[in-house]
């Protein structure tokens, strides 16, 4: 079949890596679409789609590649946590976000237009919504936004979208330890308050903290729609703009999950240069500094024994943070009395989309009940905060923001 | 033998059966249901079929007898040995069947569907300090009915047995439509023979588990484990021998052989020092009493030459000393692409002989090859290494996979320890059986008179087709 060889070849190096998968279904006990009611089906469950892609690449039936299978592939959203058990160490979904790729190489564009650019151009979005906040909000929030929203980008229109609370800072360099912030889309435009809170309380101990112009996006949406070329670009941006600060000696400070995965380990597989890697080697989540500051004795956190709930989102998982998280919590005087690592179905952008909003719900269901009565729920994640306060109606909180709020410095 | 295409008619039949949402033949789907965790060919189904309850599935059998479609059941779809339907027909899926239906803690025992998985059914099981020991390698994809179908073991077999003395009733749907309750909920009958074990390790030929019902045991408070390295592997495998034989009652005795060792340091970040042989020695207990013996089992040890030990109680440590065998099958798969999977077993005593014997063939075949077993009870997984890709390397590995066992048959062994026969050891039956294959022939044709189940699976159709009934 010419689509099964095109298909192929534009896999690249990923096609050895589908051949490889033994098929043991030790993806599917961890992968959330095995919540979803039809996961009866070998095809809608992560095996599945590597068996699919096995049968048409080894030519063992013959397929044109077409937007149905690409519906198959679109359920794997990118949360890694297959990546965790999977005996042979296949990149699952990095094996998605290829076929993606490929398929709009073929002519099968997976998102809509719009989408894709609004992908793309998020930040530049977001930063020039900052600007005027209270326009923005007002429209964010107003039934025309969300029903733009809808159609323009096929956000589901009950997703509550994000408010705007640019980060607003002044750099602080005349230190020996120095700090350059990346901080993704949540960070710089739309968690501000918080990110600079973190700031004043690392001044206060003498850090020195920058937020380098120019930075993008972490990116790691156009990885799951597919767009590597575009995901590659704004990776190597990002290196570039932070390596410089490596080499003058500072450590690259994020809060949000995406940012330290994208850094840590997506750049260096995408870019596969000295630089990706310096800037992995050097970058440091805020939790995991807070909690070595606590742990050293410089830092006194004193949270009253409250009790809070741990959410570990999918790539606090996949990229070990929970751990740190979970540590500065309890260093911190909160009394962590449970810690769920379901997942909460949104993954990124993937839940907020009209089409998949009703599959997310039901992914996320078995960790909703769970959270019901929870007082004080912390996540990591920006996207799983945003979407269990709209589907809880309860405040969800970044470990940071916890921190602040309920702690006595 | 003739098989009946599945028509549109045959379709709509079976839709009414089961419900709409659970017929497809939709190809993405067939396609993932035509192939299992044994590195085989595709074999697309006709159709798939997931029936809901006993009664479904009684149904949709007596239906595909009626009509001579064939039937291949499957569960999680992790046998090693392969079961696709080779002949077409359909898939009769039972992972919807996946309800634990009663924990009897007084009773000890636990009443199943076939298709829950392993390990989501111990996890309801810790909360009574209860558990199912067979603990497959597979224990977080597989079905407790396709552990029954294959009789599944693993690492914990040396003490707490294997699946099937853990069966204590079955409720099984024949091919004629029948449901059948074998067996009572109690340890022990006397009441004729015992068909519960007859259908352990059945393979799906003679009919469909419906429900099992399982003995349980409490779980151990107390474990304790130890990592061996020797120079000389049978050094390690006349230890194994000793520890075996001096009733300390191991729970598990697992061992990697050279180049399964080097696959695990380079690919899990552990540092361990270069050795011919790896032991891992667990005791399970209610007290203190097992750091007893677990010195008495350092004493044999060290007696053998073992140069390195180290025992651990702290669960972290007991953690680390598992990841050299938990990680050693991951780590052989990093370097052999699509590794042939062996799982001979042998008489204790001829342990040594069978290892001496493995390193032989596999520099004869010029097949690379690593070992890893459940060595306690004379299991070990022969790991050949080759690449479907390249050509003759599936071949070669093959043919010293299949002197391995020729080997294991005569020492007085079997082909098969847990994984079952499945498409890949089918030639061995004979071999292994000799004039009682005939029996097991004549039993099928009893059983499934049309040979719609599992058709090719475990007996060749042709054996079956030329088997005269009594
Ligand atoms: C990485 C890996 C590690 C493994 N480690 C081990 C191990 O340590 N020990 C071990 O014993 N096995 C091991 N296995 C093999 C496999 O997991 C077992 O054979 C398991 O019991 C198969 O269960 P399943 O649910 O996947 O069944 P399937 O593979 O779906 O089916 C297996 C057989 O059972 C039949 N069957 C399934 N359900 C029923 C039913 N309800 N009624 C009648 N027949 C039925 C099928 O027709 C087939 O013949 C391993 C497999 C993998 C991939
Ligand atoms: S990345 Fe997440 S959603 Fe995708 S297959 Fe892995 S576990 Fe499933
Ligand atoms: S866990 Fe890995 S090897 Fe197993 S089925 Fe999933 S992708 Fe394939």
């Amino acid at each position: 079949m010419q689509s099964a060889a095109q298909l192929r070849e534009l896999l690249g190096g990923y096609a050895s890596e589908v051949e490889r998968c033994i098929r043991c279904g030790f993806c599917n006990s961890v992968c959330p679409t095995s919540n979803i009611p039809q996961a009866y089906m070998g095809s809608r469950t992560s095996r599945g789609r590597l068996v699919i892609l096995q049968s048409i690449i080894t030519g063992s039936r013959e397929i044109e590649f077409s937007n149905k299978l690409l519906d198959l592939i679109d359920l794997c959203f990118g949360c890694r946590r297959c990546l965790e058990v999977c005996p042979a160490g296949i990149p699952i979904p990095q094996i998605m976000w290829s076929v993606r790729s490929a398929a709009s190489k073929m002519g099968l564009p997976h998102a809509s237009w719009m989408l894709r650019s609004f992908v793309k151009n998020y930040d530049k979005l977001a930063s020039l919504a900052s600007r005027f906040p209270g326009l923005a909000n007002t429209l964010t929030r107003s039934k025309l936004g969300r029903v733009l929203a809808e159609r323009l980008l096929g956000i589901d229109k009950k997703v509550e979208l994000p408010a705007y609370i640019p980060l607003r800072h002044e750099s602080s360099i005349n230190s020996q330890q120095r700090l350059a912030y990346f901080g993704d889309v949540f960070g710089l435009y739309h968690e501000g308050n918080v990110v600079s809170g973190l700031f004043s309380l690392l001044e206060r101990l003498g850090y020195g903290v920058e937020v380098p112009r120019g930075q993008r996006q972490a990116g790691i949406p156009l990885l799951e729609l597919g767009l590597l070329d575009e995901a590659r670009a704004t990776a190597r941006r990002n290196v570039e703009i932070l390596s410089g600060y490596v080499e003058r000696g500072y450590k690259i400070l994020t809060t949000s999950p995406a940012a330290y995965l994208a850094l840590k380990q997506d750049y260096p597989k995408l870019l596969d240069d000295t630089n990706a890697r310096k800037v992995a080697e050097n970058t440091i989540d805020a939790v995991q500094l807070l909690n070595e500051l606590v742990k050293r004795g410089e830092l006194e956190l004193d949270g009253g024994g409250r009790e809070v709930v741990y959410h570990s989102s999918c790539f606090s998982q996949a990229t070990s943070l929970s751990g740190a998280i979970v540590g500065l919590l309890n260093n911190a005087g909160f009394k962590v009395v449970g810690t769920t690592p379901r997942c909460c179905g949104v993954a990124g952008m993937w839940g907020l989309l009209r089409e998949h909003y009703e599959t997310a719900k039901q992914v996320g269901s078995a960790l909703f009940n769970e959270l019901r009565d929870a007082e004080t729920i912390v996540s990591q994640s920006e996207t799983c905060r945003l979407w269990m306060r709209s589907i809880l109606g309860k405040e969800i909180l970044h470990p940071v923001e916890a921190i602040l709020k309920y702690c006595k410095a | 033998m003739r098989y009946k295409k599945v028509s549109g008619e045959d379709l709509e039949n079976l839709r009414r059966i089961v419900g709409e949402d659970y017929v497809s033949t939709d190809e993405d789907e067939l396609a993932a249901n035509a192939i299992d965790a044994f590195p085989g060919e595709f074999h697309m189904p006709e159709a798939v079929v997931w029936p809901g309850n006993a009664h479904e599935v009684a149904r949709v059998l007596a239906y595909a007898n009626e009509n001579r479609i064939p039937v291949t059941i499957r569960a999680a779809g992790t046998s090693l040995s392969g079961c696709v339907p080779l002949y077409g027909g359909i898939v009769l899926n039972i992972t919807r069947m996946n309800r634990v239906k009663e924990i009897a803690e007084r009773d000890m025992l636990a009443v199943v569907e076939p298709g829950v998985i392993y390990e989501r059914l111990n996890e309801q099981l810790s909360r009574y300090g209860l558990f199912f020991p067979p603990d497959p390698g597979s224990a977080v994809a597989c079905t407790v009915g396709g552990m029954v179908a294959n009789n599944a073991s693993g690492m914990r077999a040396v003490k707490y047995g294997v699946t099937r003395d853990y069966v204590l009733a079955l409720e099984m749907a024949l091919p004629s439509g029948k449901l059948v309750k074998l067996g009572a909920r109690v340890f022990k009958t006397s009441i004729g023979p015992d068909l519960t074990r007859l259908m352990v390790g059945s393979e799906g030929a003679l009919g469909v588990f419906t429900e099992i019902t399982l003995r349980l045991r409490p779980l151990p408070r107390k474990m304790v484990t130890a990592l061996a390295l020797f120079d000389k592997v049978t050094d390690a495998t006349d230890a194994v021998y000793e520890i075996v034989r001096t009733g300390l009652d191991p729970a598990a005795i697992e061992f990697l052989s050279r180049k399964t060792i080097q696959a695990v340091t380079q690919f899990r970040d552990l540092n361990i020092p270069d050795a011919d042989a790896l032991l891992i020695i667990e005791l399970h207990g209610r007290d203190e009493h097992v750091l007893e013996h677990m010195r008495d089992v350092e004493r044999i040890l060290e007696r053998h030459g073992a140069f390195h030990i180290k025992s651990a109680e702290e669960e972290g440590e007991r953690k680390r000393i598992w990841e050299a065998r938990k990680g050693a099958y991951p780590s052989l798969l990093r370097i052999s692409p699509s590794p042939l999977t062996g799982d001979i077993i042998v008489p204790i005593s001829k342990i040594t002989d069978m290892v001496a014997k493995s390193y032989e063939i596999a520099e004869r075949y010029g097949v690379d090859m690593g070992m890893v077993g459940h060595i306690g009870d004379g299991n070990v997984h022969h790991t050949w290494f080759a690449d479907r890709r390249e050509p003759g390397s599936w071949e070669r590995a093959s043919k010293a996979n299949e002197e391995i066992v020729r080997y294991a048959i005569e020492l007085g062994g079997a082909a098969s320890a847990e994984h079952g026969i499945g498409i890949e050891k089918k030639k061995f039956m004979r071999l292994q059986h000799g004039e009682a294959y005939e029996l097991m022939l004549q039993l099928k044709r009893l059983f499934d008179p049309n040979n719609i189940l599992n058709p090719g699976i475990m007996f060749d159709l042709e054996d079956v087709m030329a088997v005269e009934l009594p």
